[in-house]
């Protein structure tokens, strides 16, 4: 219930819906008569948090547990914040508003680096010490997952247990074990010893990382006996057998994807060289066309959502995408729903795919073409040539599209100012393009290129985990050479560099020294430093000072083939020396096949226990 | 085809649904009940609703409504709602469908209970009562202009409950000359300087310009 305090201060407040609950599809239990609360965190905003299917994905199995209650939180936006802080209202979530110190679990999911500020501030408006070892048995359980865990040491020392990889059997296992613990009283540090057994489960504490004298690390050892040296991630061997959630808790003020969600493959199969997902989510994996069907059509009856989107990283490549939406046309129509494809790619967009999606508005098309030379294409084995774009515009022009979205990638390894000018040539080839096409709809006279650049930020667990980021200056030079070589007013040109970049990848490669240059930060004011209005690069400097941390030994560093990095002791199923295989096949510009046409073996077979794929024609393209 | 009206409730969480939300909230809802709502024609076609007299966000009523269309020929307004109700959002309770009497245009007056545990509320009530004028500035849709409140509503009767009270304010309501209570207790609180937040504001009735019940 809505006591005194909160409805002053939503009085008080933009968007008082973000802080409310209610929603059509949110689930309300007893607390009394529950074993187990769980406060699932989102460091975001609340329309932030509302778009992410993983959170959906949980909520609908931890609560399927009659005696387990999942509520949400989100990060007060700094309006409200302020007022909680003033009124001293301890962040609580959207349910019960009971404040997140009366749960046995809270946990976050780290989407993105830039978010790790807002974990702290979510703690801190909690009134919950930030340090794991600050904490004793009285306070919840303070847990993360989410693809940053894959290097999340700058966050480690902050939580009790981390979760690699995918959280749907691992998460109701570790309800099961706190349920447990607290039915037997044991202590803590036992329960984080029975966890320590679960698969993909990290105990931050129970690693000791001893670095050399230049600041790169010499050890990372366990420190109790029984720890794995190696974490491996936790993975669904079938998707087929996790049936995708079928009840969304529908936001009342809208979200930022607010639609019926289908997940119709985990992983990729292509292997582009900078993409972290694409590595830490192998081996590919899809659901059948008939259960997707299915999924889609009760999520929308459950939800009344009007559009329903089929999302993965990658969504052309499921094998049965023809049939999916040849099932899904029978229905939507008749139930007022549009089909949207995020994810299509350049090189298997077909006519036939275009008819079947004839319900999703036309107008923009988005291409990701990354680099805009073959050989930089090559390098980051982004397999897109010229000749498909090419083709697959030609098709949508045909088809009354009108305006192109162009995504590509500054800074890569490798590039040179010849490689920046392929970007404005790839815009100005399209525009002419546009011209040759002959039928085109009646109306559709004008065309509209736009470029939209961001900054290279190698990442852990990718083949570019070894190479350094451009530096601020050579970036300038970079992006000035492709304002200068756009000639066409069809072409429009969207950069946006800023010191955010440089910050992404220091953390994205940062270590354990850095939680303490998180926790200055936050407190002289950084929060929501994803959002340009509240980063404060200055204070982000003075905070790495104060510590005597040099942010460009994270950034600007080559990494040795050999060297211990931070995210050693974590396995994603993909091999190191596979990733230097295809670091060293990146310089020599060698592309590699996707894993549904050959498997280049990284090693993730491993963890399904065979190959991950059968090689029949069906899965080839 | 059949103009339905769905009254509903907004309280609590809900009332911080502002309209705009509301709107798709509700179509989602009607969707999720399966009922045989009308949509629009046309290119994008969607379910055809009209909301009357919205509320202020914060503000709290048992009488909102909603007038949607169906092609069924006689519908049964108790499973209408049977059906509704669950899948409404927390706050919001469908109290009764029932066919459209008056033309949404047609409501003229709102009532309102207004009530609040900070002390000193009953003594700017009786203040105001007392008043002979009290000037406010209103906004309309061209221009600020300034009026007197009194002329509007010559006095809140209140309602005392031991050591809890309450006010009951009738005020203009509809398209022209729509009065927010919000407004009366801001004026209370530059002249009698009784802070103008913490009030609970919950809408109890609607009604025309012959303070017949609108329904
Ligand atoms: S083992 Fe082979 S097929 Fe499987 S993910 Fe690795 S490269 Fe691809």
């Amino acid at each position: 219930m809505l006591d005194g305090k909160l409805k002053q201060a939503l009085a008080m407040v933009q968007k008082p819906g973000r802080y409310t609950g209610g929603e059509p599809g949110s689930v309300y239990k007893e607390k009394e008569q529950v074993d187990l609360r769980f406060a699932f965190c989102f460091p975001d905003t609340y329309e932030v948090g509302m778009s992410f299917l993983g959170e959906k994905i949980l909520y609908e199995l931890i609560n399927a547990h009659p005696n387990w209650w999942m509520e949400r939180a989100f990060m007060s936006w700094l309006d409200m914040k302020e007022q909680m802080e003033t009124l001293g209202i301890p962040l609580y979530t959207l349910e019960s508003k009971d404040p997140l110190t009366q749960f046995d679990i809270v946990g976050f999911t780290l989407q993105y680096e830039m978010s790790f500020t807002n974990i702290l501030a979510m703690l801190d408006l909690a009134g919950i010490p930030f340090y794991a070892k600050d904490r004793g048995e009285e306070w919840p359980l303070i847990i993360a997952g989410g693809p940053c865990v894959c290097n999340g040491e700058p966050v480690a020392p902050f939580f009790d247990v981390m979760q690699l990889g995918e959280g749907e059997d691992q998460l109701q296992s570790i309800c099961a074990q706190v349920e447990q613990a607290k039915k037997e009283g044991i202590s803590k540090e036992e329960l984080l010893l029975r966890l320590v057994k679960i698969p993909g489960v990290y105990i931050p504490a129970f690693y000791d990382v001893e670095y050399q004298e230049d600041g790169r690390i010499q050890t990372i050892r366990p420190n109790r006996p029984g720890v794995p040296a190696v974490v491996t991630k936790a993975i669904l061997k079938d998707m087929n057998a996790y049936k995708p959630p079928v009840n969304f808790v529908v936001p009342l003020i809208g979200a930022i994807h607010d639609r019926a969600q289908v997940e119709v493959l985990r992983g990729c199969v292509r292997g582009c060289r900078f993409c972290q997902a694409g590595f830490i989510y192998r081996p590919m994996r899809q659901r059948d066309a008939e259960g997707l069907d299915r999924a889609a059509r009760d999520l929308c009856a459950n939800t009344g959502y009007e559009e329903v989107s089929l999302t993965s990283l990658s969504t052309s490549d499921h094998s049965q995408l023809e049939e999916l939406l040849d099932r899904m046309n029978t229905w939507v129509e008749k139930e007022h729903v549009n089909i949207a494809l995020p994810s299509l790619r350049v090189d298997n967009f077909s006519e036939s795919l275009i008819e079947k999606t004839t319900r999703v508005r036309k107008s923009g098309l988005t291409f990701a073409p990354e680099a805009g030379t073959q050989r930089l294409r090559d390098v980051i084995n982004k397999n897109v040539t010229w000749e498909e774009i090419e083709r697959t515009c030609t098709i949508a022009f045909k088809a009354g599209y009108t305006s192109v979205k162009l995504y590509f990638m500054m800074g890569l390894p490798t590039e040179t100012l010849e490689d920046i000018e392929g970007i404005a040539d790839t815009a100005h080839k399209i525009v002419d393009l546009f011209y040759q096409v002959k039928d085109k709809p009646k109306g559709k006279g004008s065309v509209q290129v736009t470029i939209s650049c961001a900054c290279f930020v190698p990442k852990p667990h990718t083949p570019f985990q070894f190479c350094p980021q451009d530096t601020k200056e050579m970036l300038e030079e970079k992006q000035a050479h492709l304002r200068a070589a756009v000639r066409s007013r069809k072409v429009k040109v969207n950069c946006h560099f800023s010191d955010i970049s440089f910050l992404e990848a220091v953390v994205a490669k940062g270590d354990r020294r850095l939680a303490p240059v998180l926790v200055e930060a936050y407190r002289n004011g950084c929060y929501f430093d994803g959002w340009d209005e509240c980063f404060h690069y200055d204070t982000w400097l003075e905070a790495f000072k104060k510590w005597g941390i040099d942010p460009a030994f994270y950034a600007y560093r080559t990494i040795g083939l050999e060297e211990i990095t931070p995210w050693s002791h974590m396995d994603y199923g993909v091999t190191h020396d596979f990733l230097v295989r295809e670091y060293q096949k990146a310089l020599e510009g060698k592309t590699t096949r996707p894993c549904n046409k050959a498997c280049s073996g990284c090693g993730a077979n491993q963890l399904l226990g065979g190959p991950c794929f059968e090689y029949h024609q069906d899965l080839v393209h | 085809m059949n103009t339905i009206r769905i009254w509903f409730t907004k309280e609590g969480d809900a009332s911080y649904i502002s309209l705009l939300d509301l709107q798709r909230a509700m179509a989602r809802c009607l969707k999720r009940s399966g009922l045989p709502v009308w949509y629009t024609q046309g290119f994008n076609p969607h379910i055809y609703m009209t909301f009357t007299s919205p509320l202020s966000l914060g503000q709290e009523s048992l009488v909102e409504s909603v007038d949607v269309k169906t092609e069924e020929e006689a519908p049964d307004f108790e499973e209408w709602k049977n059906r509704l109700n669950p899948v409404m959002p927390g706050g919001i309770r469908v109290t009764r469908v029932a066919p459209v009497v008056h033309k949404g245009e047609e409501v003229a007056f709102a009532r309102y209970s207004v009530w609040t545990d900070q002390p000193g509320g009953r003594e700017a009530a009786q203040a105001y009562n007392q008043a002979d004028s009290l000037p406010v500035e209103k906004k309309t849709k061209r221009a600020v202009k300034t009026v007197d409140l009194k002329e509007i509503l010559p006095h809140v009767q209140l309602e005392t409950e031991g050591e809890k009270y309450s006010f009951q304010m009738l005020l203009p309501a509809g398209k022209e000359l729509n009065t927010n209570p919000a407004l009366v207790l801001e004026s209370w609180e530059q002249a009698y300087g009784f802070p103008a937040r913490n009030w609970n504001i919950l809408r109890t009735g609607l009604y025309t310009r012959t303070m017949e019940e609108f329904s």
